[in-house]
Parts: C-alpha cells; sequence; structure tokens
C-alpha cells in the first residue's frame, strides 16, 4: 500500500479540525475579539512611537505597518498550523502516545506537524494580510507584479523557517523542560520580531539573523513590501530556509530515533 | 484564624512556594528569561526613538529609557500573579475541590505561595541585571529614600497586581469565555500602566484615564521611584493611593468571593 | 454526646444539558439550550453515632460521591438538611473543617514535587495543630502505616501504595473527628489494602473519629463496616448491620454438606453451585433451608454441614441489577 501523500494528509486533518470547531461558533467571536484587540494595541504602539518621531532606525510608519503585518500574518501562521501540532507533540511524548502517530504509513515528521489546526486562528493570517495590503498602498512606490512574487517567495520561506525553528526546539527539548514553556519562550522571542531586526545591537541582529532567524521570517518579507529590499535578502532567505528546514529534518530523525530506542 | 496563626500559616505556605521553584529552578529561570524579552524590545525601540531625536524624548533622555526599562525588569518580576485563566484549570481539573477542603482560604493559599517563589524569582533576576547594566550602562543615583520607597512599593505594587488578576479570574466562575475578557484588561494595562513606555509619553487624555486605574500602581509607579524621578512626597502619595486599590479591590474581592464560591457548589468540580 | 453526622431529606439535582447529535440539533442549540434534571440524590436521611465506621455502598452514579460532597462542603444541597458537627458542611466554616478530613483516592492533598514532611509542616500552619499533637501523630501514624522512612523522598518518587499511605498521614495529623473516606485503597495491592484497613480501625478504636467509607471492595466494607448503607439511583435502599444485609436482599442460603453418600439427584432441594464424589453445595430458597437441611441429615451420614449467606458481592450485584430490571 502506497504511503499516503503530504497533500491529502493535511487535508484530511484539516477538514477534521474544521469540522470540530465549527460546532464552536461562539470561539469564533471569542478569537475574532482577541484578534482584534491585539491589532489595535499593536496599531497603537506604532501610533504613540511615531507621536515621537518621523522614522524608527529607517523606518517610516507606513513600512513599520508592513512589519506589523507579517509579523501577525506568519504569527497566525504559527498559531493555526504549527504551534498545535508542536503542542500535540510534547503531549504526546509527555504521555507516551507517540508512538501511535509514528506507527502510520507516513513519514513520522509528516505525521506529527499536519494532525491538529487551530481553526479560528486563521483570523491572525486574514487581518495580517489586510494590514499588510494597507501598508503596500501606503507606501510611497507601488511594488508591482515582480514585488508581489517576491513577497510569497519570502513569507512562503518565512513560514518555512519558522516552523523549522519551532520544530527542532520542541525535538531537542523533548525531555529536557516542561513542554509548556518551550512554547512560551518561543512566543516570547517572536515578539522580537514586531520590530524590525535592524533596529537591535549587532549581536542580537545577528543571533536573530541566523539562529532564530526572525530576520528572515519577517523583517525580509516586510522589506519587500516596504519597497526596501535588496536582492541578496532574497538569496539569502532562500539559503537560510533550506538549511534550516534540512536542519530541524536531521534534529527531527535523531529526536526520533533516540525516542524509540528509550521506549522499547 | 488569629494574626499569629495567619502568620504562621504565610511562613509556613511561603516556603512551600519558595522550595517548589527551587525544585524546578531550570525551567523557573527559563519562565524568567522570557519575561525579559518584552523589556529589551522596548529599550530598544526607545532609545532608538530618543537617539533619532536628538538625545532625548518626552523628558527622558536615552539613560533616562535605559535605566527605567532595567528597573521595568525587577519590577515586571514582582508584580507577576496568579493568572485568571489559571482558574479555569483549576476548577476542570478538580484541584479547588482540594483547596476548599482546608480551613483556610485559597486566596491566602495562593498570595503566601507567590510571596515565597518571590524570592526565588528575585535571586534568578539578579543575573539577568548584571548583564542588562553591563551591556546598557545605566546610569542610577539612588537617595536611601528612593531605594526605601522602592523596596516597599515594589511589594504594595504587587499585591495590587495580584489582586486585580485574582478578581479578574472570579469571571471564570461565571462564564467560560473570560479568555475574551482578560485579553481586554490586559491590553489596556499594556498601554495604561508605563508598561509599554512612560506614561508622560503619552497623549494627555490617556494619562488622565490612567490616573483612575490601578495599573500604573503596580508598574510605572514603583520603577519611577527607583529611578528618582518622584519627590518624596509623591512617593508618599503613590504609596497611599496603592493603598487605597489594595483596599478596595481586597473589599470586592471579599464580597464577591462568597458568590462565586455558591456558583461553584450548586454544580460542583 | 450529639450524633456527629445527621442527614435529613437531603436531596440534590443536577441540570444536564440535552443535545441530539447531528448538525441542525447543534444549531438550535445555540440558540436554546434544554435541560433536563438528574436527581443525584433523592430526599435520603440517615445519621451517623459518634465513634461509627459506616460502609456506604452504590455503583457509580448511585449519589455516594455526591453524598459525601455535600457533606464536605464541596457541593451545597438543593433540599433537606445535612449537619457534620452540628454546622452546615456548605458554609465551609472554620471550625468544621478543622475537625473533619476528606480523604479520595485519586487525590493528592501532599505537595506532588516535595518530600511529604513538607507537607505536614504545611499542614501543621493550616490546622494549628500543638507541636506535642503534632509530632506524636506524624511519628505514630507514619511508623503504624510503614512509610516513617519516606517522609523526606519528594511525593512523586514514591509509589502509588506508599503515597496512599502518605496522605493518610498527612490527613489526619489535625486528629479529625469525622473522616470521609472515598475509595482510600484503590489502585493497592491486597497486602497494602489490608494494613489500610487495620490502620483505619486502629485509628477509629484509639481517637474515636466517625467514619464514613465509600468503596467498590467488598473486602473494604467487610473488614471495616459494622453497618452499611446501600444508596442506589440516589435513594436508600438498606441502612442497617452489615449480616443483615443478606437477610433483606438475598434470597437464597448456600448449604454446604460433606458426606460418602450424598443423594444422587437434588434437584428438588436447591440449584447446584459444586459436586465432588463427597461434597455438595446448594443454593437453597431461604424458605425452604430448614426443610433442605433435615432432609439431608437424613438420607446422609453427614460428617459437615455448613449454612451460610451467599457472598455479600453477590448479594450486592443482585440488589442493583435487580433494581435496574423493569
Amino acid at each position: 500500500m502506497r504511503p499516503i501523500g503530504p497533500v491529502r494528509l493535511a487535508a484530511i486533518h484539516l477538514k477534521v479540525a474544521a469540522l470540530n470547531e465549527f460546532q464552536y461558533r461562539l470561539n469564533f467571536f471569542v478569537q475574532l475579539l482577541q484578534s482584534t484587540v491585539a491589532l489595535a494595541v499593536g496599531l497603537i504602539a506604532i501610533a504613540v512611537v511615531y507621536s515621537h518621531t518621523e522614522s524608527l532606525g529607517g523606518w517610516s510608519q507606513a513600512q513599520l505597518l508592513a512589519v506589523m503585518g507579517v509579523h501577525l500574518l506568519i504569527g497566525g501562521v504559527i498559531r493555526t498550523f504549527i504551534a498545535p501540532n508542536m503542542r500535540r507533540l510534547m503531549e504526546d511524548v509527555n504521555d507516551g502516545t507517540l508512538d501511535y502517530a509514528l506507527t502510520r504509513p507516513a513519514d513520522s515528521q509528516l505525521m506529527v506537524s499536519v494532525r491538529q489546526f487551530s481553526i479560528w486562528s486563521g483570523i491572525d493570517i486574514v487581518m495580517g494580510v489586510l494590514v499588510v495590503l494597507w501598508a503596500g498602498l501606503a507606501v510611497e512606490g507601488a511594488i508591482g507584479v515582480l514585488g508581489t512574487l517576491n513577497f510569497l517567495v519570502v513569507i512562503l520561506c518565512g513560514s518555512v523557517i519558522v516552523y523549522s525553528v519551532w520544530l527542532a526546539a520542541t525535538t531537542v527539548t523533548f525531555r529536557i523542560i516542561r513542554g509548556d514553556y518551550v512554547m512560551q519562550l518561543l512566543d516570547g522571542i517572536y515578539e522580537a520580531g514586531r520590530w524590525p531586526v535592524t533596529l537591535y545591537p549587532t549581536w542580537l541582529r545577528l543571533t536573530l539573523t541566523f539562529l532564530v532567524p526572525l530576520a528572515f521570517a519577517v523583517t525580509v518579507p516586510a522589506e519587500v513590501v516596504a519597497g526596501r529590499l535588496d536582492g541578496s535578502s532574497l538569496v539569502w532567505a532562500i539559503v537560510v530556509t533550506a538549511v534550516f528546514a534540512v536542519g530541524s529534518r536531521v534534529i527531527w530523525r535523531r529526536g526520533i530515533r533516540r525516542y524509540a530506542g528509550a521506549s522499547a | 484564624m488569629s494574626i499569629s496563626a495567619m502568620r504562621d500559616y504565610y511562613v509556613a505556605a511561603s516556603r512551600i512556594g519558595f522550595q517548589r521553584d527551587i525544585q524546578y529552578r531550570g525551567a523557573t529561570f527559563i519562565n524568567i528569561l522570557g519575561f525579559m524579552i518584552e523589556p529589551a524590545i522596548y529599550l530598544v525601540v526607545w532609545r532608538t526613538v530618543a537617539i533619532e531625536q536628538g538625545g532625548s524624548v518626552g523628558g527622558y533622555s536615552v539613560d533616562d529609557f535605559t535605566a527605567y526599562y532595567i528597573v521595568w525588569t525587577l519590577v515586571r518580576v514582582m508584580n507577576l500573579a496568579h493568572a485568571p485563566y489559571a482558574w479555569e484549570w483549576r476548577i476542570r481539573g478538580g484541584r479547588l475541590n482540594e483547596m476548599l477542603s482546608i480551613p483556610v482560604q485559597p486566596f491566602h493559599r495562593d498570595f503566601a505561595y507567590f510571596i515565597g517563589s518571590k524570592f526565588v524569582w528575585i535571586l534568578m533576576w539578579i543575573p539577568v541585571a548584571i548583564v542588562l547594566t553591563l551591556t546598557f550602562q545605566p546610569r542610577l543615583d539612588p537617595q536611601p529614600a528612593h531605594v526605601a520607597g522602592f523596596l516597599v512599593a515594589i511589594w504594595t505594587g504587587f499585591a495590587v497586581r495580584f489582586l486585580l488578576l485574582y478578581l479578574m479570574g472570579m469571571v471564570t466562575f461565571w462564564t467560560t469565555r473570560g479568555q475574551a475578557i482578560f485579553d481586554l484588561i490586559v491590553a489596556g494595562e499594556l498601554l495604561l500602566s508605563g508598561r509599554l513606555v512612560p506614561l508622560s509619553l503619552m497623549p494627555g487624555w490617556v494619562q488622565s484615564v490612567s490616573n483612575w486605574l490601578p495599573f500604573q500602581w503596580s508598574f510605572q509607579f514603583p520603577i519611577e521611584v527607583a529611578i528618582g524621578r518622584l519627590s518624596n512626597i509623591e512617593i508618599l502619595q503613590g504609596l497611599g493611593m496603592q493603598m487605597l486599590w489594595i483596599a478596595g479591590m481586597g473589599l470586592a474581592f471579599a464580597r464577591v468571593w462568597p458568590r462565586a464560591l455558591r456558583n461553584y457548589t450548586a454544580v460542583g468540580g | 454526646m450529639t450524633d456527629p453526622v445527621v442527614v435529613s431529606d437531603l436531596r440534590k439535582v443536577f441540570k444536564v444539558p440535552v443535545r441530539d447529535a447531528g448538525v441542525r440539533a447543534s444549531m438550535r442549540s445555540l440558540v436554546k439550550r434544554e435541560h433536563r434534571d438528574v436527581v443525584a440524590v433523592d430526599d435520603i436521611s440517615f445519621r451517623l453515632r459518634p465513634g461509627e465506621i459506616v460502609g456506604f455502598l452504590g455503583p457509580n452514579g448511585a449519589g455516594k460521591t455526591t453524598t459525601i460532597k455535600m457533606l464536605s462542603g464541596l457541593l451545597h444541597a438543593d433540599g433537606g438538611d445535612a449537619r457534620v458537627l452540628g454546622h452546615q458542611p456548605w458554609l465551609r466554616s472554620k471550625d468544621l473543617l478543622s475537625r473533619i478530613a476528606l480523604v479520595m483516592g485519586q487525590r493528592n492533598n501532599l505537595q506532588w514535587d516535595l518530600p511529604a514532611a513538607d507537607s505536614f509542616e504545611l499542614n501543621r500552619a493550616v490546622y494549628q495543630i500543638p507541636d506535642a499533637d503534632f509530632r506524636r501523630r506524624k511519628d505514630t501514624y507514619a511508623e503504624l502505616l510503614d512509610v516513617a522512612a519516606l517522609v523526606n523522598k519528594p511525593v512523586r518518587n514514591l509509589s502509588l501504595g506508599e503515597r496512599m499511605k502518605m496522605e493518610i498521614v498527612g490527613a489526619l495529623l489535625h486528629g479529625p473527628e469525622v473522616l470521609f473516606l472515598d475509595e482510600p485503597t484503590i489502585g493497592l495491592d491486597v497486602t497494602m489494602q489490608k494494613r489500610l484497613r487495620q490502620f483505619i480501625l486502629d485509628y477509629n478504636r484509639t481517637d474515636g473519629a466517625t467514619v464514613l467509607l465509600t468503596s467498590h471492595y467488598m473486602a473494604d466494607v467487610v473488614a471495616l463496616a459494622q453497618r452499611v448503607i446501600v444508596i442506589h439511583h440516589g435513594a436508600i435502599l438498606y441502612d442497617g448491620a452489615l449480616a443483615g444485609l443478606a437477610d433483606r436482599f438475598a434470597a437464597t442460603k448456600t448449604i454446604r454438606v460433606t458426606a460418602p453418600d450424598l443423594p444422587a439427584d437434588v434437584s428438588g432441594l436447591g440449584t447446584l453451585v459444586e459436586r465432588t464424589p463427597d461434597k455438595l453445595i446448594l443454593e437453597v430458597e431461604r424458605s425452604r433451608v430448614a426443610e433442605v437441611t433435615s432432609r439431608l441429615l437424613s438420607v446422609s451420614t453427614v460428617s459437615d454441614l455448613s449454612i451460610d449467606d451467599p457472598p455479600i458481592d453477590d448479594v450486592i450485584d443482585r440488589v442493583f441489577t435487580a433494581e435496574d430490571a423493569p
């Protein structure tokens, strides 16, 4: 029997998750409220900063709006697709029920990555897109078709990068720390992506570029929208994405081998 | 319970809180580190703004901002309180039944545990403070009155925030959708407490609104006492306001708690 | 001295949401919530005398745990009254809470990640136990339950049995006068169960505490309870001595007879349970016991004869299944 393809697998789980959550229509309104509040707070924070200055580290208000939009968008991707799976993974490791997922006829990494979804968090993705569009219009100089393509490529890269980081972090800390702290820590670090990484001191900027590449997840896509992208960033983005995707897979395989060995 | 019995209990219970966090020191430390990311971001942003505006903004120089956000980190460690959404887990998991079976109110148990934990967290904050001080070189020039005031203000500030979050948690006894309300209030706190930015950098009307709310007494007030931006009179006035909020919210809680409990014991855990 | 536990017409009703399966029903339920009243405890009355150990028997959902929760203040009643040591439990007076203890089999009152000794210290402060009493009880009970060497180990490192015993020690440090035990021996092996039962008996004897015990294990009830209250569907079916239970509910008695020349056909005497060449076990209707016994004695040279109630477990089983049958 041929193992099930990744797209089909994801689609099945997505449908189940959607059917499940559609029952709880109230959750939609709760999430809508929460996302709106978060968005409002973000906008107010930017407004407060820009009530005192015209530019922040060379970024105009409209450009910073682009950063916020991308941050919201990728944050939505994390909350909808990535975090639920990582949390489930950690629970399974703690409860010893990971074997169930591992014995299915599909790649283990795929299995643990497409099981859970937080459907209503998709609101953040929608809001992020809207803010990005708004920023794109507010910024001087339209970005055009090529720019849009660039943006889509870089957003995709950014999504793969955060996924890789989240997966690697979860795998590595399988048994070291209590799971919820890892998630909290990652969320906290992600908060740093709210503002362009160019603001941070050099050592931090390098950390956020090559260790936890928030630069490529958030700042670079924002630079595309803001019309600030230079060609090398695009190349770097693709390179870093590839490195992290491969690296996280290696970490995953090793983690699984150790897990399977331990519980045998 | 008599005063001495209560004190006896608080000592015993805070010891438990202390020991628990020492037991899990790895996880606790990482947790504390996580809380340090937020002020680091604000610090960088506002220093940048100040530098670009020629060295100061809204009455705060680059050094002032540095001092503000570094003290912020200690104030933050001190004002961490019992999360409102934790009640949901407590009720659902049956933990509340265990807490209700002893002749001590859950409030005292929680408060005492937190007090014990604070001492562990302060110890863990020290290395963070050292790193931040060496990196950013703030200029702090504390007067004895400021230090004394600060030592009081961080604990009373903690009490204010603890009561606030505890009251918010009561909502869970009436609805499971409390998270939305909590988010709203925390968003308000972010903007109206001096957490995001010193209130003097917010528009005037925002400052007026904040004066009617308890938020600033857990964040901005202790910070400003420490960095010496308040006169002795203002420090005393601030402490007085904290006491007022503690009394007010304490009274409110005393009235809400029996009702919440009645709600709970009608249906059980 | 007044009875420590008095229950009169105690009633508890739960509102349970009702919803059919299906999408249309779930849409409807968004607009209008439907509820059904479930009577968990149906106007029950009983009293416990000072120093009694009473077994509270009933299948899951019978109302045992709901009753215990009401008596320990975790639930308030919807009708009737209950008094524990003179107080209405759901008012949760400090005085009352300091004089009772609730031990539930699956729950922990001890701090999970710290040594039990630390939790005991906390209990000392919570209940304001005088130092001498505290030390005496702690040492005595830990010794009796054979966990004295383990008090400094983190509770999470103890086995289930050791943890349970530690919980009991912690629960008794303040010398409660009324003890509610909910499934105290669940999950323990046979030796532990025996140990724990003996300990409860001793505690009851020396301290004179009144004990209300619920358990699935008949062995617990048989070993400890002088009196049982049987509850089913929220109502009390029986309240009296354990021995009387069989009389009330068992329709039969078990006759065991040993003889070399037992009759071949015993169909007219009763139901055959077991037969070996020289032994016979019969279940006989109670009204016919005298007749069947004299028959057996007259046709065989009997060397041993005993007449017993059927096993308590079977009796109880029959009680509950009988009540469920239409």
